[in-house]
């Protein structure tokens, strides 16, 4: 009784729109699976999508999104072009930022001795270099957002997201800006639905990792490299002393002393444990992994030699054999006899990648993902089995978690906060707008408390909500919600009257929100209050507005 | 709060050891230093803590001047800030040290003792990388780089005296600095004057009020108590009016970033929203390259931290005696001036405490010397005071906290080794 009383009131609240759908209320079996699945492996439904998605049926979706191969994305594909950063390689933006430092220098250097307290250093605008690396960083950061939102090969999105997240780079240290670009295009992207140690190996090998926790730094104490060894011979010869006392071979001596010096002070000195430690902890076996300090250490003597050339000049990776710990050592209960070379390193990160700890930790962080911030134990088994089967073939865990049934139930449904990406990419979804090449949106995530490739600390941003969910985030969230149900959010064209039609009656209009903007998840006091809140409005276009705005602002909206 | 990850993470990296000290918080020492502020009425009133960072590194022997030590002259032949007494000398503070002239504002507070300068501060962790000296000293867990939450959140979370109030932490600025971050509710204010929802008056509390029904009716969980603190604080700030705010006592806040950030803290302060902890950035301190002496580039930062600190402190009157602030930066700068009339990056620095209880008017911490001998590597001022011991003692001895083992996990906290700062 009570279910038919309820689809009596959708079929009342519906409105216009499709007839057909609003005869199904949302957790009518394959169509609330459907609106799951596009919360989850996808950020969000566009207009229409649910019907796709249910015609097409969920189960072949699911399968079309874990090939993406073979999903066609040509609308994507011709946005891409605006974006300049994807065609310029390391080396070009290396150079770009050595410009920058350098503009930098000269305007510090040309800023005038005085005490004006109204000069101040970062007012001075940047130079040609430095506004073209911003341009690139912010075409960086626009076109995430844009391939979110755009493309159809949503789960490697998804993936590449969450990846992204997993071996996290924070783009404000030293030389990252010129490296995050290929780290995430040629590093990520192309693995994100591929095998586990190859991705572990690929990170590993990247400059930008190498930079970001130091390993680039680590090397056997004591060990010096070629080029100080060939100075210091250099200087150690007589002739370049200069028989004179102050004439100008004791000048140039002088110069090569402190050239030597800064040389010096520069060189990496001993062991660096940032790599090995987070490898094990946060990369693969987990906090509870099994392993011990000693571990830590054995894991940083192993990697020792893993560097890159000169981040800001040649940025590739490079082993170097006189940094590198030539001795025996053991890691996890495994030893390495002495004299492994780079090979030793390999080998180590072939045995983290296939450890029990790691498929569990993995299996855990993508149930947290997919599932619940409190992952259910059964689908962490099942990722967990899926992954050792499959020697951590990520398609195939995937497949094994949106089959296990935990993932399902009413219960997981609309219970994971969107972060500030899933919000604002959902939300310009959800009302068919499309997003500009300019950093407008991004920002907007940005100013939702994840900026995009900035985040300092290794862990990336957290799988939970308490991270992301604050008053002052939620607030800003409203205001984006209300500005694009203006039409006026910043980086988005939008047309809404063909999604959702202008309707004079409040209680039809709220309906049609709900089952475009909500996907039908509206609560009836959520409806209530949009038809309210309408009904005291006398202009259309700002009635519309406002009902888009305050579904978008919804708590409801918010979920998924 | 993520503490079982640190402690077992602690556990890793110490062997087990330094769970010993994680066990044994809250401290006797900090329980009975506690005890005593609580027993003198004022302590019960509200008490706030702003900390002031000054990202990029700050010169702490040019901003606070050992013009007793020949070394500095020595080290420093066009950078060093003349002996006090010459002309644009340094303001001579105790026979040995002076302020930077362009300091000059803050000299009164010294003299009658509401400002004390701490020398040689800084972290066990002996990084030169801005990002992750920067991030040890926000999340205060030098060389444990996996800390999710900050210092300044774990106070917070795990300081149960106060009632709750959505402003209880507050950072100005687009984002929560990673000090606040964590479990523990706290609130980035870019602007207070355009906080909350936009638009004109009357569409922004018709918005407001249609809003707060649509979280009042379906909403459970963090988005529901979010939105409750979000309504809460903009019904609080609808009251204090922040686009009429005028400093008291004349003070003038210089019409920069950080004046208006201090000023904006100074208003939330004296509207009694309930604000213990305040978070400020004020940048511009990296000076590798032409720094300047007595004026030029530092002198122009640090112009702007004395006015806005005077300025800031004049303003809140006598709420000055609830209210302390303590300025910060990641390291300090090399004791040599490098080729380019500048300096590069170096080991302690100096910071200030103002206001409340400081015991002022002194240069407090044990100093190293320049000597070459005494300096890390050869080459930095060494660190004779961990900034957990100090940020700890201004914890302690002005918010009342008692579980300093949770804020600085891994660290224990020994009166023995405080400087002395509070009363």
């Amino acid at each position: 009784m009570r279910q038919l009383t309820w689809i009596i009131v959708a079929w009342s609240m519906a409105g216009l729109g499709s007839p057909l759908r609003a005869q199904l209320p949302a957790d009518s079996g394959e169509r609330a699976r459907a609106i799951h699945v596009l919360h989850r492996l996808a950020y969000g439904p566009r207009p229409a999508e649910v019907d796709r998605v249910v015609a097409m049926g969920v189960e072949a979706y699911i399968a079309q999104q874990l090939d993406p191969a073979r999903i066609d994305d040509g609308v994507l594909e011709a946005r891409l072009a605006d974006f300049v950063v994807l065609q310029t390689d390391t080396r070009t933006l290396a150079a770009l930022l050595r410009g920058a430092q350098d503009e930098r220098r000269e305007q510090q250097r040309q800023q005038p001795d005085t005490g004006d307290a109204s000069r101040r250093p970062d007012r001075t605008p940047p130079g040609a270099n430095a506004r073209t690396l911003r341009r690139r960083l912010g075409e960086f950061q626009a076109v995430a957002v844009v391939r979110a939102v755009v493309s159809e090969r949503q789960l490697h999105e998804v993936m590449v997201d969450f990846w992204t997240n997993h071996f996290n780079v924070f783009l404000g240290k030293g030389p990252e800006r010129a490296l995050m670009p290929g780290y995430i295009e040629r590093t990520i992207r192309p693995r994100a639905l591929g095998r586990f140690e190859d991705l572990l190996i690929a990170t590993a090998q990247s400059p930008a990792m190498l930079v970001y926790l130091d390993n680039a730094q680590s090397v056997q104490p004591g060990a010096t490299p070629p080029r100080l060894e060939r100075m210091r011979a250099r200087l150690s010869q007589p002739r370049m002393g200069g028989r004179r006392p102050g004439g100008r071979g004791a000048e140039m001596r002088t110069r090569a002393d402190s050239m030597l010096r800064r040389l010096e002070d520069r060189v990496p000195k001993g062991l660096n444990e940032n790599y090995a430690r987070e490898l094990l902890e946060l990369h693969t076996l987990g906090v509870d992994g099994g392993y011990t300090q000693d571990d830590v250490q054995g894991v940083a003597r192993i990697l020792t030699g893993w560097s890159v050339g000169d981040p800001f000049r040649s940025p590739e990776f490079v082993f170097n054999d006189w940094a590198h710990d030539r001795t025996a050592k053991t890691a996890l209960g495994v030893a390495f006899p002495a004299g492994g070379g780079m090979e030793e390193g390999l080998e180590l990160l072939r045995m983290l990648a296939s450890h029990p700890s790691t498929a569990r930790h993995m299996s855990r962080k993508l149930c947290a993902r997919f599932v619940s911030d409190d992952p259910p134990p059964g689908c962490v088994d099942t990722a967990a089995a899926a992954w050792e089967r499959s020697d951590g073939a990520i398609r195939e865990v995937l497949a094994a978690i949106f089959r296990a049934p935990e993932f399902w139930p009413p219960e997981y449904r609309d219970v994971k906060v969107k972060t500030p990406l899933e919000f604002v990419a959902s939300a310009v979804r959800a009302v068919g707008g499309t997003p500009d090449a300019s950093p407008a949106l991004a920002r907007v995530v940005a100013h939702l408390g994840q900026p995009l490739y900035l985040e300092p600390a290794p862990t990336g941003y957290p799988e939970s909500q308490e991270s992301w969910v604050n008053a002052s985030a939620l607030l800003e969230r409203l205001n984006i919600a209300m500005a694009l149900g203006g039409q006026r959010l910043p980086g988005v064209s939008v047309a809404l009257d063909p999604v959702i039609p202008r309707l004079d009656d409040p209680a039809a209009l709220a309906a049609a929100v709900n089952t475009a903007v909500l996907a039908g998840r509206g609560s009836p006091s959520t409806l209530r209050v949009i038809a309210e809140r309408v009904a005291a409005v006398r202009d259309a276009a700002r009635a519309h507005a406002l009902a888009i705005g305050l579904a978008l602002g919804s708590p409801e909206f918010q979920r998924q | 709060m993520d503490t079982p990850s640190i402690d077992r993470r602690v556990f890793v990296k110490a062997g087990g050891l330094a769970l010993v000290s994680l066990g044994l918080d809250p401290l006797f020492v900090t329980r009975a230093a506690y005890a005593l502020r609580r027993e003198g009425g004022p302590a019960n009133r509200k008490k706030t803590l702003v900390c002031v960072f000054q990202r990029g590194a700050v010169d702490g022997l040019n901003m606070i001047v050992p013009h007793g030590d020949a070394h500095y002259y020595r080290e420093r032949p066009r950078i060093a800030i003349p002996r006090p007494g010459a002309t644009d000398g340094a303001i001579d503070l105790d026979g040995h040290f002076g302020l930077h002239p362009a300091l000059g504002p803050l000299e009164p507070f010294y003299r009658s003792g509401a400002l004390a300068v701490i020398q040689a501060v800084g972290s066990p962790d002996t990084t030169r990388s801005h990002f992750d000296a920067q991030d040890y000293m926000e999340t205060g867990t030098p060389g444990v780089k996996s800390t999710r939450d900050g210092w300044l959140n774990r106070h917070l979370a795990h300081s149960a005296e106060h009632r709750e109030t959505p402003f209880r932490g507050v950072a100005v600025g687009p984002r929560l600095p990673r000090a606040l971050r964590g479990a523990s509710p706290a609130l980035a204010i870019e602007d207070l004057r355009a906080f909350g929802l936009r638009g004109g008056d009357q569409a922004r509390d018709r918005l407001t009020a249609a809003f707060e029904e649509l979280y009042a009716g379906a909403s459970t969980g963090l988005v529901a108590s979010s939105s409750e603190e979000a309504f809460e604080a903009l019904r609080l700030l609808k009251r204090i009016d922040p686009k009429a705010y005028a400093p008291a006592f004349g003070a003038e806040y210089p019409t920069t970033p950080f004046g208006r950030s201090m000023q904006q803290i100074a208003q939330l302060i004296k509207a009694d929203l309930g604000v213990e902890i305040a978070f400020a950035d004020v940048s511009g301190w990296d000076t590798h390259v032409n720094q300047g002496a007595s004026s030029g580039q530092l002198a122009t930062r640090l112009a702007d931290l004395g006015r806005t600190l005077a300025a800031f402190a004049q303003d809140l009157g006598e709420r000055l005696a609830n209210v302390v602030v303590l300025t910060m930066s990641e390291f300090g700068r090399t004791v040599a001036e490098n080729g380019n009339r500048g300096t590069d990056h170096g080991r302690a620095t100096a910071m200030m405490v103002l206001g409340g209880g400081t015991r002022g008017g002194r240069v407090l911490g044990r100093w190293p010397t320049l000597d070459p001998g005494r300096r890390f590597e050869g080459r930095d001022l060494a660190v004779t005071t961990d900034f957990r011991d100090l940020f700890g003692e201004v914890l302690v001895r002005h918010l009342g906290t008692t579980t300093l083992g949770a804020v600085f996990p891994g660290h224990t906290a020994d009166v023995e080794r405080w400087v002395g700062v509070m009363g």
